[in-house]
């Protein structure tokens, strides 16, 4: 290990890497509720040609690298003890905002919100305005992850706006994908179906098993000249649907979340709510917006102050779903949440929160005894489909609460995606209940991992892959 | 902690709050700037919240101890708060860093001129103040003893860096008292307010050194006592209660709390300064995110003709800490420079031709920083500014 890390030392700079143990202790674990090893060395490279060295080095020491971005996933499988801990958050320039082109494209570990303020400042915005940790996460997380972001509806998932990335590969070559991959032309990234396949498609959502994320050039947009907000109150969860589903059929959303579990928003009744976004010019959005009140109108629904919509749009603070300012709703929510999350038709919604709303009530007693409190059952509506994310809060210090929050997320889990449902950006610590089910697609994935990285060199284990595999 | 358990270990649950989101330490949605003052200092996310949470987490759950390594990265900490007043979680995270300072202490694994300063010996317990000056000299810049020792119900309690490295701040503020007609005394045998004891995790001396001036105010019969430095009113005001669960017998404000109540009174008012100066104000940590004072001195600014406030990006809750902090001077110099340099540049880019504070620490750090930067910025402490401008309206009470 010493001449490992005297290498990573002679890459990066002694200052950059360390091997000292309350180093490696701070990288032992995500957001998420499941405890890794500890790391040999942390290495905190600041350009790519070193994390191409960095990863050459791994191979020659056939010692893993997990990546960390932020880290503020809920990736779960946890960190390999003795791996080297790659931590990306030194690669955070803005490389260059290209309005010509409509992309800007960053460093890997670019602060989400950090890039769209600056792009804020001449009226640009990122094509989606990021996903619920954008004020902390990595761009290069975010894609890697494929995250769900605010916008769905509208703007479509994380990776749809990806337009060229640079990736350093298990073995240490630099690639780039979209046009930037045309290196004899300038590599100017403007256009991501430009060569043959689409090779970012291998590296989005792949939790960093392919490649390493070392830059990325993003999709952005001029500012929409208008916003207009609704919230809406229902009487049953299927109403709510059904009026949501209408919605999504006219296409009035940018961005549509619907409560149907946990809390109430603070003093208003009702079983169900939609709050509803919508980005247009002035008199697009009016319309949309006029839409939306006449088709939850027509579902019975009761309209609501939206401001409370607005303030959730604004402020990005998942509290104000709920009419609650952050320091009220978060300050006593206890512990950790594991959390699990699934695409599926609007349709199926129905189905899911009826299960989860059975599992709750067959379940009351080991709730009440571990202390178990549902966050929410909330979904954000994508342009034809939802998705459905369950937040189930347990007190993490009560080992058998804990053990039973992870049950609960494996239940879960296990009917979702036995049924209509496929999990999402999120896949990293659900894949042992989605990768078996792929059949010949987990077959493929195993085989493109084996080939691109044989020494299972990048995250492995993560998705289920790479782990003992290459042998 | 006397009966050897860890301070660590009465905060398990606290630890076990932190859902490790890394807002503790991340402000980019104010764009291009620093967030951790440790963080950019020392690169490794073990110097910021998360990481000090970390090995907080791996301390109660009996995955290490305490070592020399993680005193370093505890004590390199200006107990700025920002990662308290940002945490997703609302979690008090100086109360976790706090109880590892106290354990560390209690180790002899503080870092070693905090050590030395804090020392019985040739440090704050002989002379104490942190400047080793004599007790003689505390009130060396007073124009007459005039005041000294009498019966009044207000105590101006001059603190060491005004008695001491920046006399001329005493004697702004013993003038602005006067000139707002408040009858008002100074303790002949002040001592250090308890709060670099606090920082460096001593919490018996620290508890001691507040009960000194808690029995010198009770002689003289006074109902409150008047600061121009935050860490001092909060040692008082807050702290002791902390301490021992009760609240101090008396009253602990800042100077400029008491002046803008009467600014707001109409009982004083401010003298025309020169037209369109422009004036930045620099948040000290404890008096804003620790106290949550933040009007007060923004009032008594905009209420000076010809004044312009201009806010730097960092502000409020969001404000940058100087480098003075957490006695982080001692042993990580550089720490220090790194942050006071990073705030003169903000206040710069403001277009501002003046720094004001409300913290005498804060005033030396940004005076030291504007030096080592070759900055035209002028550097004050409101104080200093109002006792030119100030003048008052109706009769002394």
């Amino acid at each position: 290990m010493s001449s490992l890390i005297e290498e990573l030392a002679a890459i990066c700079g002694a200052e950059y890497v360390s091997d000292k143990m309350v180093d490696r202790l701070c990288h032992t674990r995500d957001a998420g509720p499941t405890p890794g090893g500890v790391p040999a060395v942390v290495v905190r490279p600041r350009t790519t040609a070193q994390v191409s060295e960095i990863v050459r080095a791994a191979n020659r020491h056939a010692t893993p690298i997990f990546v960390w971005g932020r880290s503020t996933t809920f990736i779960g499988h946890g960190i390999q003890t003795g791996c080297i801990l790659l931590a990306l958050d030194l690669m955070s320039q803005i490389v260059r905002m290209d309005f010509d082109n409509h992309a800007v494209t960053v460093e890997t570990g670019a602060i989400w919100h950090a890039v769209d303020i600056e792009l804020a400042k001449r009226g640009w915005e990122l094509a989606v305005p990021g996903s619920g940790g954008m004020f902390v996460c990595t761009v290069g997380g975010s894609v890697a992850y494929n995250s769900v972001p605010h916008g769905l509806a509208g703007y479509g998932m994380t990776g749809d706006n990806v337009i060229a990335l640079e990736v350093v590969l298990p073995n240490g070559d630099v690639i780039y994908t979209g046009s930037a991959g045309n290196r004899a032309a300038g590599g100017l990234a403007f256009e991501r179906y430009a060569n043959g396949p689409d090779i970012a498609g291998l590296f989005i959502g792949s939790c960093g098993v392919f490649g390493v994320i070392t830059q990325v050039t993003y999709r952005i947009r001029r500012k929409p000249d208008a916003e207009r907000f609704a919230f809406y109150a229902f009487d049953s969860s299927d109403v709510a649907l059904d009026a949501a589903q209408a919605l999504q059929r006219r296409q009035v959303p940018t961005h549509m979340v619907g409560l149907f579990g946990g809390p109430k928003p603070t003093g208003l009744t009702g079983e169900a709510f939609l709050h509803i976004v919508v980005r247009d010019t002035p008199a697009g959005a009016d319309e949309r917006v006029s839409a939306a009140h006449a088709i939850c109108a027509g579902y019975n629904g009761v309209r609501q102050d939206e401001a409370a919509t607005e303030r959730y749009w604004v402020h990005h603070m998942y509290s104000w779903l709920r009419n609650t300012p952050p320091e009220v709703y978060y300050s006593d929510r206890p512990y950790t949440c594991p959390e699990a999350a699934a695409f599926m038709p609007t349709q199926n919604v129905k189905d899911a929160l009826r299960y989860l709303k059975n599992y709750e009530v067959e379940h009351a007693a080991e709730f009440a005894q571990h202390g178990i409190r549902i966050k929410c059952y909330d979904v954000y509506f994508s342009r034809n489909a939802a998705f459905l994310w369950i937040d189930t809060l347990f007190p993490e210090l009560d080992a058998a609460a804990w053990q039973y929050g992870l049950k609960m997320r494996a239940d879960y889990s296990e009917h979702l995606f036995s049924q209509f449902a496929s999990p999402g950006g999120i896949l990293a610590p659900l894949a042992p209940h989605i990768m078996p089910k792929l059949g010949s697609g987990f077959d493929f994935l195993r085989v493109l991992k084996a080939q691109l990285d044989p020494n299972g060199i990048l995250n492995p284990g993560v998705l289920l892959l790479g782990k003992g595999e290459a042998k | 902690m006397s009966d050897g358990q860890r301070a660590i270990d009465k905060l398990r649950d606290v630890i076990y709050q932190c859902n490790r989101c890394a807002h503790c330490f991340d402000l980019s949605w104010l764009g291009d700037y620093n967030k951790c003052p440790a963080y950019r200092f020392g690169v490794f996310e073990s110097y910021t919240g998360r990481g000090r949470f970390f090995l907080a987490r791996a301390l109660v759950d009996g995955k290490t101890d305490y070592t020399a390594e993680i005193a370093q990265r505890v004590f390199a900490c200006t107990e700025c708060r920002a990662c308290a007043e940002h945490c997703f979680k609302y979690i008090s995270t100086t109360d976790v860093y706090a109880a590892m300072k106290e354990d560390l202490a209690a180790r002899d694994l503080l870092p070693p001129r905090l050590a030395a300063g804090l020392a019985d010996a040739g440090g704050l317990g002989e002379y104490h103040n942190v400047y080793q000056g004599s007790q003689e000299d505390r009130l060396a810049w007073l124009p007459d003893r005039s005041r000294v020792d009498k019966k009044a119900e207000v105590v101006f309690f001059v603190g060491c860096t005004s008695a001491y490295a920046r006399q001329n701040m005493a004697l702004d503020l013993y003038a602005l008292l006067e000139q707002a007609g408040i009858d008002f005394t100074i303790m002949s045998d002040e001592w250090c307010c308890g709060h670099p004891y606090l920082a460096g995790g001593q919490m018996g001396k620290a508890r001691a050194s507040i009960q000194h001036t808690l029995d010198a105010v009770e002689k003289l019969g006074a109902k409150q006592l008047v600061f121009n430095c935050p860490g001092c009113q909060r040692a008082f005001r807050d702290d002791w209660t902390e301490l021992t669960g009760q609240a101090a017998p008396f009253e602990a404000v800042h100077v400029i709390e008491l002046l803008a109540e009467r600014l707001k009174q109409g009982e004083i008012a401010m003298k025309r300064f020169r037209p369109k100066t422009m004036i930045t104000y620099h948040d000290p940590c404890v008096l804003g995110r620790w106290m949550g004072i933040y009007d007060a001195p923004r009032e008594l600014i905009k209420a000076i003709p010809g004044a312009n406030l201009v806010e730097m990006p960092r502000n409020r809750r969001d404000a940058y800490c100087c480098g003075a902090g957490g006695m982080i001077r001692y042993d990580f110099e550089a720490m220090a420079n790194l942050a006071g340099a990073d705030r003169i540049a903000e206040a710069e880019a403001t277009g501002a031709e003046m720094i004001l504070s409300a913290c005498p620490a804060c005033v030396m750090q940004l005076q030291q920083s504007r030096q080592r930067a070759k900055s035209r910025l002028k550097v004050m402490d409101i104080t200093q500014l109002l006792a030119s401008q100030l003048q008052p309206l109706r009769a002394k009470r």
